[in-house]
């Protein structure tokens, strides 16, 4: 039998070394990588586009092609995380957090050869996790019932503590808003409406895409906005050797990698985890185990080496549902699946035996990629890296153009552009005032399963699911994770002031964190109107963030010394500093907020009035020239181009429809052309 | 920017014809308004989902029907369980011919049994046809001890959903309110197949709502080993496949509870829907539908559907005029059995 197996390994392997395939499978990498580097796309939109074209390949090219595309969209997100702080896709926002610092000191070479061996390494780890463990693959996923998916996703909320670093108050809140967040529309027991405001927009909740591009990607524009400069500061790094200084970073954390990528392709294969996930729970794993994490955050090369090597590895992992079971592991297994059947291959069983070497020739596609991958990205990034030199003022408009553009990719419709700009406010309020982000995501991926499951094991099992043993390690594993830094921050907190004076202090972070309270006790008593089923969990959720969000202005009116300056400060020393978090809002950043986020509102409105096109051309141009002082031509030909790159990839290529604009409205004859 | 030079020639010719609406050669009109012209094809899901590829797969095909042999251009505008779609085909979509669409199956009755959201009145819809007139099953896993309906007098069936207003809910709770309470619904599982994998590991007993097409492409070593038993079959009408699996409808008591199931499985027939929007030139309307009809006997559609295994059963704009205005004229009390019916009640 193992002789067996590794024969057809080797037989699968020369499969797809012929030149066609190799070809295809380069093909595959090639598209993938450019829709990983477009924030607002991933894998799913490029597998869903070229389906199509598969139907007249055989099965091992068919999928050689689809999956160089799938694999390999996690390494080039990379690109613009690190230069810009903009995720490229959902998955690598974890990577911002140190690869962005590392390119602002001028090490974005160092970050982009660190970030793609991490991948290539994930990536292969990720394959040889499936290929080894595809005997056993059945029996473990069967044995996993609801219940223990549940158990396991609790024990990634979890990890919600050790990401907030010593605000941890603030963190369980910032996941508290998540979860709640993750709840808005249909709720799937009941039906009912929730938080929808009788807007059709919301009935699906919200979109993934616009709410991460808010968080990670605006508020680092902001404040590249604010500081004027360019990113890279120091011109003259040698980029090439600071990308073989990344390379041996990797190879000297090898263990680390090694970790992270179990952990990507193990809760890979868990339905519901997805990427946007998976880079902060291996995150807070190198967070929580490694030594001297002080610099974590500021551009730690682990952070960067942690993400890059989980989000590749989960691929591999999620293909391990979607063989054996045919249940997807991701939204981009789902459209793999449909391939499947379309070339005639049924998941479940048949794969592991009689079709088992159309599973290795997945393995090896899988492998392949990650080294094609991985490779023309190394060979890319020298230059890529010199982009961060490049003016702020020519820079910083684009990019905003096509972040516009990637987050009406969350629901085609305008209410992306709201979510993209609300979640970008709050984001960079929250990064400002030393509230941890990466909690919020947390919540907001995990809120939607970990309800789910909730409901299918009390249903089912009412309470004697909670006896079972991997839900007890689990259950046990969450709570150790979560209380133990809870209570040690909250006792340094509340001990540490204490001899200090009583007075009530005031400080913005307080009146922030009163709007939240207020926020919360809104959507709390609006949850107590609906049905049990439906309001169970919100209410659980709303009522423990709102009780911690009361706790933390307790905190911070009555324990800190003088507001921000000294909370600031102890954010800043913690051991892991989480968020690069900046000492308040000094009155220029506040005013220079309001006119980056001012311009962002007056795009939106604009867009809805002449169509996203016209409106990114004007923006751009106008941005260019009045703020960042750029001769006309020059701002016209950058906003054409912009513009006309936009026009071709989304409306020829990708041929999205467009969302309803005003004047293309009322004067129908101007409608095909504004869009 | 060519392409935009064409949509105004397209436009001014559109100008044109409707200068000169008698035009005694109508295939021409027809055929002039869609020459050079692209189609879009709006999907209510977003890609990936089953809508979505047969979607598709009708758009690499449709188009070298309609006279003139425009580019149809499949896009997908999700929202709200495709309930975004319907009312942006019935209020805003240009009425022209130049925009078709395809929904849930169920959109058509939402009117009547919820009402919640809907800005359109299905009776308008320019029906063009359906891909498939859908059956679906309620099955059960070979351990449980419900192997047919008579056994649910005795036993109970748990049965796994995937959330609110799918058809894996729906089905099992019209049936637990109409039929037999002995069935359970235990619902939130991510995916059809999620609950099929809860069936493997005996979290669930059953699945209903499950369509038969896709339990023959990805189960069939399941029914050749006997793993499933097929309890009923929900839809209006038999599948040839399975002459003596007894139908729901068998199980209505009266007059009232019949309709009222007809009703809600109404959806099966128009499994796969297309429509245009209501009030488009009759003519346009025509050479959509024959259009559609020409393309489900074209024999390389037939083996592009084939090959991705897409059950095709097509049901022609016609019989879905008439299926919806004979549901539309249905007594109220059947309306509000039915509207009640699909309503979860307490203790399932």
């Amino acid at each position: 039998m193992e002789a067996g197996a590794l024969e057809l390994a080797v037989n699968a392997l020369s499969v797809m070394l012929e030149p066609s395939r190799l070809i295809l499978l380069g093909a595959g990498v090639l598209v993938g990588l450019t829709i990983g580097v477009i924030p607002g796309l991933g894998g799913i939109v490029g597998i869903a586009l070229l389906i199509p074209f598969t139907f007249e390949m055989d099965a091992y090219s068919a999928f050689a092609f689809l999956i160089g595309i799938g694999a390999v969209t996690t390494t080039s997100d990379t690109v613009p995380a690190v230069l810009f702080g903009v995720p490229g896709t959902t998955g690598s926002a974890a990577t911002i957090l140190d690869g962005h610092p590392l390119a602002k000191t001028g090490h974005a070479g160092r970050a982009f050869g660190a970030a793609y061996s991490a991948s290539l390494l994930g990536g292969l780890a990720g394959a040889f996790l499936l290929a080894v463990s595809i005997p056993a693959l059945r029996p473990v996923i069967l044995y996993l019932g609801s219940p223990e998916l549940l158990a396991i996703c609790v024990f990634g909320l979890s990890m919600v503590a050790v990401l907030s670093g010593k605000a941890a108050l603030r963190g369980m809140v910032a996941a508290g808003i998540g979860l709640m967040i993750a709840m808005v529309g249909s709720d799937p027991q009941t039906g009912t409406m929730r938080w929808t405001f009788d807007t059709f927009y919301l009935w699906d909740g919200l979109p993934l895409v616009p709410v991460t591009l808010g968080l990670f990607a605006l508020p680092e524009l902001a404040d590249l906005a604010i500081g004027k400069k360019s990113i890279g500061r120091v011109h003259s790094v040698n980029t090439r050797s600071g990308q073989f200084q990344g390379i041996r970073n990797t190879l000297q954390y090898w263990w680390l990698v090694l970790r992270c990528s179990w952990i990507g392709a193990a809760l890979g294969a868990v339905p519901g985890m997805g990427s946007a996930v998976i880079d902060w729970l291996a995150y807070g794993h190198a967070l929580k185990t490694e030594k001297n994490t002080e610099k974590f955050g500021n551009g730690d090369i682990r952070g960067v080496i942690a993400s890059e090597s989980s989000n590749n590895a989960k691929e591999g992992g999620a293909l391990v549902p979607t063989l054996a079971f045919g249940v997807p592991g991701s939204a981009s297994m789902a459209i793999l699946l449909g391939a499947f059947t379309m070339h005639g291959l049924v998941p479940g069983p048949g794969m592991l035996t009689d079709n088992l070497d159309v599973t290795y020739s997945i393995v090896w596609s899988l492998a392949l990629a990650n080294v094609f991958g991985a490779g023309l990205c190394l060979l890319l990034s020298n230059q890529l890296a010199k982009v961060a030199s490049i003016r702020i003022s020519v820079l910083l408009p684009l990019v905003l153009g096509i972040i516009f553009f990637g987050a009406l990719q969350g629901s085609r419709q305008w209410g992306d552009l709201n979510v993209l700009f609300a979640f970008g406010l709050l984001g960079w309020i929250m990064k400002h005032l030393g509230w941890p982000r990466p909690p919020l995501i947390l919540g907001f991926v995990l809120g939607d399963i970990v309800e789910r499951y909730l409901f299918i094991s009390v249903n089912r099992y009412e309470w004697t699911w909670l006896s079972r043993p991997l839900v007890i390690l689990f259950f046990t594993l969450a709570i150790v994770g979560l209380i133990g830094p809870l209570l040690r921050n909250l006792k340094a907190s509340f001990k540490s002031d204490q001899t200090k004076s009583f007075l009530p202090k005031f400080s913005m972070s307080a009146f922030f964190t009163l709007i939240v309270i207020l926020f919360l006790t809104i959507y709390v008593l609006l949850a107590s109107q609906w049905n049990f089923e439906a309001r169970i969990v919100p209410l659980l959720v709303g009522c423990t963030a709102l009780m911690c969000a009361i706790l933390s202005l307790i905190n911070q009116v009555f324990f800190q010394q003088s507001g921000n300056k000294t909370s600031n400060i102890n954010e800043n020393t913690s051991q892991s500093n989480i968020d690069d978090v900046s000492v308040g809002f000094t009155k220029h950043m506040m005013v220079e907020g309001c006119i980056f986020f001012g311009n962002c509102g007056l795009f939106i409105l604009l867009a809805r009035v002449t169509g996203m096109l016209l409106a990114v051309f004007l923006f751009v141009l106008l941005y260019m020239c009045f703020w960042g002082k750029e001769g006309l031509s020059r701002a016209a030909l950058f906003s054409l181009g912009v513009t006309g790159f936009s026009w071709l990839l989304f409306d020829r290529v990708l041929s999205i429809p467009w969302p309803q604009n005003f004047l293309g409205s009322i004067v129908p004859v101007l409608g095909p052309f504004l869009k | 920017m060519w392409p935009a030079k064409r949509h105004l020639l397209a436009f001014c010719s559109c100008l044109l014809m409707s200068q000169l609406v008698v035009v005694p050669i109508k295939a021409d009109a027809v055929s002039d308004f869609y020459k050079g012209r692209q189609v879009r094809l709006l999907i209510g899901y977003s890609a990936g989902g089953g809508y979505d590829t047969y979607a598709r797969l009708l758009a690499r095909h449709l188009g070298k029907h309609i006279p003139g042999n425009p580019t149809i251009v499949p896009q997908n505008m999700p929202g709200a369980g495709s309930l975004t779609l319907a009312n942006f085909i019935y209020n805003v979509a240009p009425k022209d011919g130049s925009v078709i669409g395809t929904f849930a199956r169920g959109m058509a009755m939402e009117p009547l049994l919820s009402g919640m959201g809907t800005r359109f009145n299905a009776n308008e819809f320019s029906w063009i046809g359906s891909l498939n007139n859908e059956v679906s099953v309620c099955a059960s896993w070979y351990e449980s001890n419900v192997k047919t309906m008579e056994d649910l007098n005795n036993y109970e069936l748990i049965v796994g959903g995937t959330g609110s207003g799918a058809d894996t809910d729906t089905f099992p709770i019209v049936m637990g309110n109409l039929i037999t309470p002995n069935i359970k619904l235990i619902s939130g599982y991510p995916g059809g197949n999620d609950v099929l994998l809860a069936m493997e590991r005996g979290e669930v007993d059953g699945r209903c709502g499950w369509s038969w097409s896709t339990v023959v492409s990805r189960s069939s070593d399941w029914l050749a080993e006997g793993r499933i038993n097929i309890l009923v079959q929900l839809a209006l009408e038999k599948h040839p496949d399975l002459p003596h699996i007894p139908l729901i409808t068998e199980f209505a008591e009266n007059d009232d509870e019949l309709m009222a199931l007809e009703l809600i499985f109404a959806r099966q027939v128009m499994g796969r829907p297309y429509l245009a929007p209501p009030g488009i030139p009759i003519d346009r309307l025509t050479a959509l539908r024959n259009a559609f009809e020409a393309t489900t006997n074209d024999p390389e559609f037939i083996a592009d559907a084939t090959r991705i295994q897409l059950e095709l059963n097509p049901v022609s704009g016609e019989e879905i005029d008439i299926l919806i205005s004979r549901i539309y004229d249905a007594s109220e009390n059947a309306v509000s059995l039915a509207s009640k019916a699909i309503v979860k009640s307490d203790g399932m």
